[in-house]
């Protein structure tokens, strides 16, 4: 996994680079330093390093400590929180919040079905009081009141 | 004296029924996310500097300074209380903290390093107040050139310190320089890294890159890690002790231990990319060295519990001065406050002091405030951070996704940013897993576009030229603070980690 991360950070230099490279021109047209200097400096450099990461990697022979098991409850998490950011589009702050929790806690916070279900309404009435009450802030319009 | 008066006229403004409630309210949520394993001083700063938008500047900038500090003040309990540190600056206050506790004497220790973080950030604080004027007139002569060198001293400290994975760190300092780069270039008009999109135009905005690194990252790597798996059954309770409060003896076998280290711990959170972790491991190195009885550290010795406490309370008050005097963060923590101010049109450096002296001195004396109010609220609300720590992480951390998402969303209204956010917690996690930085990832996008814009200018002026750095006696002077730091700091994080790592292998 490690590998393929840095795998990963590699493509992103190297298309920064290249655009860079291709659309950033070195120079001004007064002769100054123009919009590419700096992000091939930067591209360059990261390409460099993540190369010589790469091959250290490479040459390491030990294998990688890593438990399957501890994967499982942080990718339920993320997928979590990522299903979160489409609920806020589709249903607003409030709404979404109480359905994010009410996903997550029973997913994390097994069996226990009335703290979770407590939560799952406290803590977001909470919050919008705070942001939206207290503080004044803008909190996440509900996409269906688009529509009316 | 016009340090004295301006320290009055700042009292005065600070000392305002709002502004206080605003730094009560700061420092108790500082204290919260402190305590709060794996966030620290810039998550919490992160996720909160939202809550301030609306503020008066003012009264924003005192919570802040609160929750900065009062973060430091939190993440101790935990420390003494689960053996778990609340953050990296906190870790040496383990190696005798957490054995006190065992030993029948969590109270005492609870107590104890409340008063040396009162001790070593009040110290800080006058030191700011002495200092901070002649840093400012000293920084007044700087230009360009030397502005370019200061961002370039506190990135290369920065990865010096970071030690065997300094490639990593570089790695990580090159995405927050590319990041940085997103947007409209300023001389010629041109976009970078736009492909189109209006919402890119402006630049990728820093709140929810921090955010997502510091909250959401460190929340999904303590997944991984199991965080939210084990219970609370390892905290150790002090209410049953027969001794809440410090014997004198506590108190005066100490009283030199905080006064040497709030001077070191000052000294060392001056430095451009040394910060709290560094100078509390220094202090605890120090203080065992000197002490008559080194023996009993990590036993339960309480000077090794105050030293690096104080130290690392007085190191936040030090990476102050060059946030304030120069504008240059040496910190993520004091990235995300130098954010904060260019939000507000404030420009932190030399002449921040001259034209907003009512928000740097309300600063100040709002420090002072604050440090008396934390000693407060750390010893009498000890219970109540105590039921923080039993509350489950696996409930503790959807609650913190909730907070950093509608905090990220409520900045602009934008759910772009929010994608963003979402996007670099994914990232943060893996940076986080795999040994990168996300500190320098976040110094580098706040000081990269200074930087080359410095750079810019600088050759500007010198028509091209790079002899212009040693042509001027303030550049030659930052580069060879520059190479005593780079040369010197990597010796001083090894004498500090030596005594962490015998602390941990019990010699």
């Amino acid at each position: 996994m490690r590998l393929a991360f840095m795998f990963v950070v590699l493509a992103g230099a190297v298309f920064y680079s290249y655009v860079a490279f291709v659309d950033l021109s070195f120079l001004s047209r007064t002769g100054r330093l123009g919009p590419g200097f700096f992000p091939r400096l930067v591209g360059v450099s990261a390409v460099v390093m993540t190369i010589w990461v790469i091959v250290d990697l490479l040459r390491d022979q030990r294998p990688e400590e890593d438990d399957a098991s501890s994967w499982g409850d942080v990718v339920k998490l993320m997928v979590l929180a990522l299903a979160y950011a489409v609920l806020l589009r589709l249903f607003g702050g409030f709404i979404a919040t109480v359905i994010y929790l009410a996903m997550t806690l029973t997913v994390m916070n097994r069996d226990k079905y009335l703290q979770n279900a407590i939560l799952s309404l406290t803590f977001p009435a909470g919050v919008y009081l705070l942001f939206d009450k207290l503080l004044n802030a803008n909190m996440p319009p509900a996409l269906f009141s688009f529509l009316n | 004296m016009d340090i004295f008066s301006d320290l009055m006229m700042g009292l005065s403004l600070a000392i305002t029924p709002i502004n206080l409630l605003y730094l009560l309210a700061g420092a108790m949520l500082g204290m919260i996310v402190g305590v709060i394993p794996g966030f620290g001083p810039s998550a919490g700063l992160a996720i909160l500097l939202p809550v301030t938008f609306g503020m008066d500047p003012v009264g924003a900038i005192m919570m802040l300074a609160a929750i900065y500090y009062g973060a430091m003040y939190g993440g101790t309990i935990t420390s003494i209380l689960l053996n778990t540190p609340g953050e990296s600056a906190t870790v040496a206050s383990t190696f005798d903290g957490f054995p006190l506790a065992k030993n029948g004497r969590a109270g005492p220790a609870l107590v104890m390093q409340a008063v040396a973080s009162f001790v070593g950030g009040t110290v800080g604080v006058i030191m700011i107040t002495l200092l901070a004027p002649m840093f400012a007139q000293v920084s007044r002569s700087f230009g360009p050139p030397e502005y370019f060198l200061l961002a370039v001293m506190g990135m290369l400290t920065l990865i010096v310190m970071i030690g065997q994975q300094w490639k990593l760190g570089i790695i990580s300092a090159m995405i927050g320089f590319a990041l940085g780069t997103v947007g409209v270039d300023l001389e010629t008009g041109q976009g970078r890294y736009t492909f189109g999109s209006a919402e890119l135009i402006g630049g990728i905005y820093f709140i929810p890159i921090a955010i997502g690194l510091f909250g959401l990252g460190e929340l999904f790597y303590a997944f991984h890690q199991g965080t939210h798996k084990t219970g609370t059954g390892g905290i150790v309770e002090y209410d049953k002790e027969e001794r809440f409060w410090p014997t004198k003896h506590d108190f005066m076998s100490t009283r030199m231990t905080m006064a040497r280290n709030s001077v070191l711990g000052f000294i060392v959170g001056v430095i451009p990319g040394a910060g709290a972790t560094i100078a509390s491991l220094m202090a605890y190195s120090t203080e065992r060295s000197l002490s008559k009885h080194p023996e009993r550290f990590g036993k339960g010795e309480m000077a090794g519990l105050v030293a690096p406490e104080t130290a690392n309370n007085a190191a936040s008050s030090g990476a102050m001065i060059p946030l304030l005097t120069l504008g240059i963060p040496g910190s993520a923590s004091t990235a995300v406050l130098l954010a904060a101010f260019l939000m507000w049109g404030l420009r932190p450096g030399p002449l921040f002091m001259e034209q907003n002296p009512e928000l740097a001195w309300g600063l100040i004396a709002s420090m002072y405030l604050g440090n008396m109010v934390l000693l407060i609220i750390s010893i009498f609300a000890i219970p109540l951070f105590v039921q923080m720590i039993k509350v489950p992480y696996r409930i503790l951390g959807p609650c913190v996704i909730v907070i950093c998402t509608l905090g990220t969303f409520s900045v602009h209204a934008s759910f772009i940013e929010t994608y963003l956010m979402f996007a670099a917690g994914i990232v943060g996690f893996f940076m986080r897993l795999y040994g990168f930085s996300p500190a320098a990832l976040v110094l580098a996008l706040v000081l990269g576009p200074l930087a080359e814009e410095a750079l810019r200018q600088t050759l500007t002026i010198s028509r091209g030229s790079f002899s212009i750095f040693i042509e001027r006696q303030a550049s030659l002077w930052i580069i060879g603070v520059t190479l005593l730091l780079v040369v010197g700091l990597p010796l001083l994080n090894r004498f500090g980690k030596s005594a962490g790592d015998a602390e941990k292998v019990g010699s």
